[in-house]
């Protein structure tokens, strides 16, 4: 089963069926700023019903509030006219890729304008420099695609990355399983253009001041980002796959800690506990065995196969220490299918519970095994539904609390995503490893960056950003008075 | 998604419409599946911008009519229920919603008589088919025409077959291996006569006998996904009349569209006293290409003869065969099962081709777009013969492949291993 290859939207024109001569929403009337970004940029690209705007006032996590309007954009011109009609009237600016993001970053905290970035795909590969420039729009997946023809890829691969956006990624600075050994969305900018929120377009590359590495990873707070020139490499020649499951969580931990103190360099190290591998098997039906506590998934990759091979070898010996149950994957098709169940367990935990919160958080790949209980134990002691999964391999996990807002308390739920980030504190990890802060960590900052710090990047965002249009209530808690 | 449509609207209608809203995380893997987000690149035009504003209407938060141009833009063809990890179940919603919202809507009288007559017309193949003649003679003045009025006879094919009526029973031939009821579809009777005939000849090489059961007609599909859900049930339970589960090992379609329509039953009726029966009868709805891809998975199917020559197959899913009813690799296998013959996967083969029911009529110009967008796909594969489990898939790719030039033949998966049985493939 495949989830459908990845097609561009081509903008159209659309004629209104018979039945459209209708009236129009009566659900407030039009704002001037609609009115006037109507005028500047045509109605095709500006978005004012009500039908409309609600549809752009969430991601894949959140819903906020429902914009004022909405530009579809399809260049960086049009980028800058919206950006300033905006500001002329006072108003927040939220920038949106496919918001398919795990962290509230594209859901609208107020009233504004949303800048959807889906128009603008255009696409080019310099296969002599081994570069890709993508407008802010392209579908990750695309990039690779175009590389393909010249023996190239493009290797960030979040689990999205048949949806979402370069321009979302680099807000994000999202990873993938295959950030252990090839590095996050970040690692492969070399450089970047960008709309400042006065809508001036500004050229960057990674020299003088990193102010490119400063806003990958802002979540739209500090510019909006249109397009990129992202860095290709060549694919590696041979890969193998590998499968263990374990009876309990923390031998999956050790495990890798293990492989990799062993020397082993996998490509991918993924985990996830029973109850993803559940929710997946009620989706794909692959035979993964459903009743182990944890199950690991390894890619080992390179240009010489004996290698790959050894390194699967150290993995294996690791898993089957550490009292796991190893299967090889015996043919690409089924590597690719155990990769499509990692890829669809964030969603298909929605068959769980209809609502969730989601961690990311980072921690010292020594301390995997005592985390990754910690946590279990917490979720255990609860009585709400905690599941695990994550690049392990990292070191970043993803707890998440799986709820019903009809029947169980957001109060508890929240309390238990605190202690969960308590945990990642305590042992020296970080809040986010890619899926950003948004507005859903927005409350664990002040414990996880001291207060020294924080007045330092609220400084950063005043420099780029004084009068605090992009993307209001993301990433920074408000300052204290 | 959080919803209190259940409080809203209480009936069993009301319960499946708002599990589905709930099931939906919006997490956007149905984005990149979506022929309509494909071709308009906005969330109103995507499964998960449509769940959003379905939501909103039945919650009394969005008047109808703003939502419904975007609502009226889904094919229904369910690639989203492929995509989605979350198992939202997009079709049922969509239908439902469509029949609670039809009565409520204000159309035009052109496009209230429109409707009227394609839903007096489709399920009636005698009028069908006179009007599918009439039709052929109007065709050239079709540029003249209105956009309302053009756009079915731009869907015509050249030469209208005569009808060839099915027998009421077509025994075995040699042992008797099965008993099967059969559903003989509306359009196609008009249309393609052979893909009936080719059926009931196949069924019968291999051993079963056919029953089409008095007093059966149309599946209800067109009706229930245009929202005339009182006219859909009346069909539906003069369906559950007529055929007897108990009877049959199986009931058999050849239409994907009909199957899916079949296979609805149990959700249409849920709530209403009949809902057991419908479960009855749509556990044993099979897709011919199901039934005779399980017996083939069982060394059972007769052997086709070689082709004369080395064959290549281009396969088109319809939608309804592969993301409603799941059915993939069972007419892929049957044409394998044909010595000579290569099957060939058509780039995005999980777009749909636009047909999709009434669509071509009620949306001509996104239709039309996914129309010539299919065609191209498929014919990049160079095909000898383009094959494919659905009426409506079939007129659309065959007239979309002739205005591109294409003289390649189009056929159902059981006229092209009716022709290997004969020797003429």
């Amino acid at each position: 089963m495949t989830i459908g290859k990845a097609v561009r939207p081509e903008k159209q024109a659309l004629t209104p069926s018979l039945g459209d001569s209708l009236p129009k929403s009566k659900g407030g009337s039009l704002h001037p700023l609609a009115a006037t970004l109507t005028r500047l940029l045509g109605p095709r690209k500006v978005l004012s019903n009500l039908s409309e705007r609600l549809n752009y006032r969430y991601d894949a996590i959140a819903f906020g509030a429902t914009p004022l309007c909405v530009v579809l954009p399809e260049s960086t011109a049009d980028v800058v006219a919206a950006v300033k009609a905006a500001r002329a009237v006072g108003v927040p600016i939220v920038g949106r890729g496919a918001a398919s993001g795990l962290s509230g970053g594209a859901a609208p905290t107020e009233p504004g304008l949303v800048i959807s970035f889906t128009r603008m795909t255009r696409l080019s590969i310099d296969p002599v420099r081994r570069e890709a420039l993508a407008q802010a729009g392209v579908i990750t997946l695309s990039v690779t695609e175009a590389a393909k023809p010249f023996g190239l890829i493009y290797p960030p691969d979040p689990a999205s990355f048949r949806t979402s956006t370069i321009g979302g990624n680099l807000a994000e600075n999202a990873g993938g399983p295959l950030c252990f050994k090839y590095g996050v969305t970040g690692d492969y900018v070399q450089g970047l253009e960008f709309v400042d929120a006065d809508g001036e377009v500004h050229s960057l590359t990674r020299d003088a001041y990193d102010l490119a590495g400063l806003l990958i990873g802002s979540e739209g707070t500090l510019g909006l980002i249109t397009q990129a020139t992202l860095r290709l490499t060549t694919p590696p020649q041979f890969t193998r796959t590998l499968m263990a499951h374990f009876a309990e969580v923390g031998q999956c931990a050790e495990a890798v800690s293990a492989a990799i103190a062993a020397g082993a360099v996998p490509s991918k190290l993924e985990f996830m506990d029973r109850a993803c591998t559940n929710a997946i098997e009620d989706y794909l039906h692959l035979g993964l065995p459903r009743e182990a506590e944890a199950l690991l998934l390894v890619d080992t990759d390179g240009n010489d196969l004996e290698t790959v091979e050894e390194e699967r070898a150290l993995v294996e010996a690791a898993c089957r220490n550490a009292g796991g149950t190893v299967r090889r994957a015996e043919s690409d098709a089924e590597a690719a299918q155990l990769w499509q169940a990692r890829r669809s367990v964030s969603p298909a935990l929605g068959r769980i519970r209809p609502q969730r919160m989601n961690e990311d958080i980072v921690v010292p790949r020594s301390v995997l095994p005592e985390v990754v209980r910690e946590i279990r134990a917490l979720g255990d002691a609860s009585g709400l539904h905690l599941v695990q999964f994550g690049h392990i391999g990292d070191g970043n996990l993803h707890p998440n609390i799986l709820f019903d807002p009809r029947t169980e308390s957001l109060e508890a739920v929240h309390d238990l995503a605190h202690e969960v980030a308590r945990v990642a504190i305590r042992h020296g990890g970080v809040l986010s490893g890619e899926h950003g802060i948004g507005s859903m960590k927005l409350a664990f900052m002040r414990e996880a960056v001291d207060a020294g710090t924080l007045a330092a990047l609220w400084r950063v965002k005043h420099a780029l950003d004084p009068h605090g249009a992009l993307n209001p209530g993301k990433v920074l808690p408000a300052e204290e008075a | 998604m959080n919803n209190d449509i259940r409080t809203h609207h209480p009936d069993g209608q009301g319960e499946l419409m708002a599990h589905a809203v709930d099931a939906c995380v919006h997490c956007g893997f149905c984005l990149p599946a979506c022929p309509t987000y494909a071709l308009l690149g906005d969330e109103m035009d995507s499964p998960r911008g449509r769940i959003v504003l379905i939501k909103e209407v039945l919650e009394g938060a969005l008047p109808l009519y703003d939502a419904a141009p975007h609502l009226d833009r889904c094919l229904g063809c369910q690639a989203c229920v492929t995509a989605c990890p979350s198992g939202v179940p997009y079709g049922e919603l969509i239908t439902s919603f469509r029949g609670w919202s039809e009565p409520q809507r204000q159309r035009s009288p052109l496009d209230r008589a429109k409707r009227a007559s394609i839903l007096k017309i489709l399920p009636a193949p005698k009028v069908f088919s006179l009007a599918a003649r009439v039709g052929q003679f109007a065709k050239p003045l079709a540029p003249l025409l209105p956009n309302a009025l053009r756009s079915p006879l731009d869907l015509l094919p050249e030469h209208v077959p005569a009808m060839q009526p099915s027998a009421a029973f077509t025994p075995a031939r040699g042992q008797r291996r099965g008993r099967v009821a059969f559903l003989v579809g509306c359009a196609q009777q008009a249309l393609a006569p052979n893909f009936n005939a080719a059926t009931l000849r196949v069924l019968a090489r291999n051993g079963i006998e056919v029953v089409i059961p008095d007093g059966q007609g149309c599946c209800g599909a067109a009706a229930l996904h245009t929202g005339a859900r009182g006219e859909a049930l009346k069909l539906v339970r003069a369906n559950l009349a007529a055929f007897n589960p108990d009877d049959f090992d199986a009931i058999l379609s050849n239409a994907a569209g009909c199957g899916a329509g079949l296979k609805e039953y149990p959700a249409i009726l849920h709530g209403l006293p009949d809902e057991a029966q419908a479960q009855a009868f749509a556990a044993k709805v099979q897709d011919i290409s199901e039934y005779l891809g399980a017996l083939l998975e069982d060394g059972e199917l007769e052997p086709p003869m070689p082709t004369s020559r080395p064959l290549k197959v281009a396969y088109h899913d319809a939608c309804h065969l592969a993301h409603a009813q799941g059915v993939r690799s069972a007419p892929r296998a049957l044409l394998r099962a044909i010595p000579g013959v290569t099957v060939l996967e058509v780039p995005e083969g999980d777009l749909c081709c636009g047909s999709a029911g009434t669509y071509n009529l009620e949306q001509p110009e996104l239709a039309t777009q996914l129309g010539v967008r299919k065609a191209k796909n498929i014919l990049s594969t160079a095909p000898d013969l383009i094959a494919s489990g659905n009426i409506g898939c079939h007129t659309q790719i065959q007239s979309h492949a002739r205005r591109q030039g294409s003289p390649v033949p189009v056929m159902h998966t059981i006229e092209v291993l009716d022709l290997a049985y004969r020797g003429e493939l």
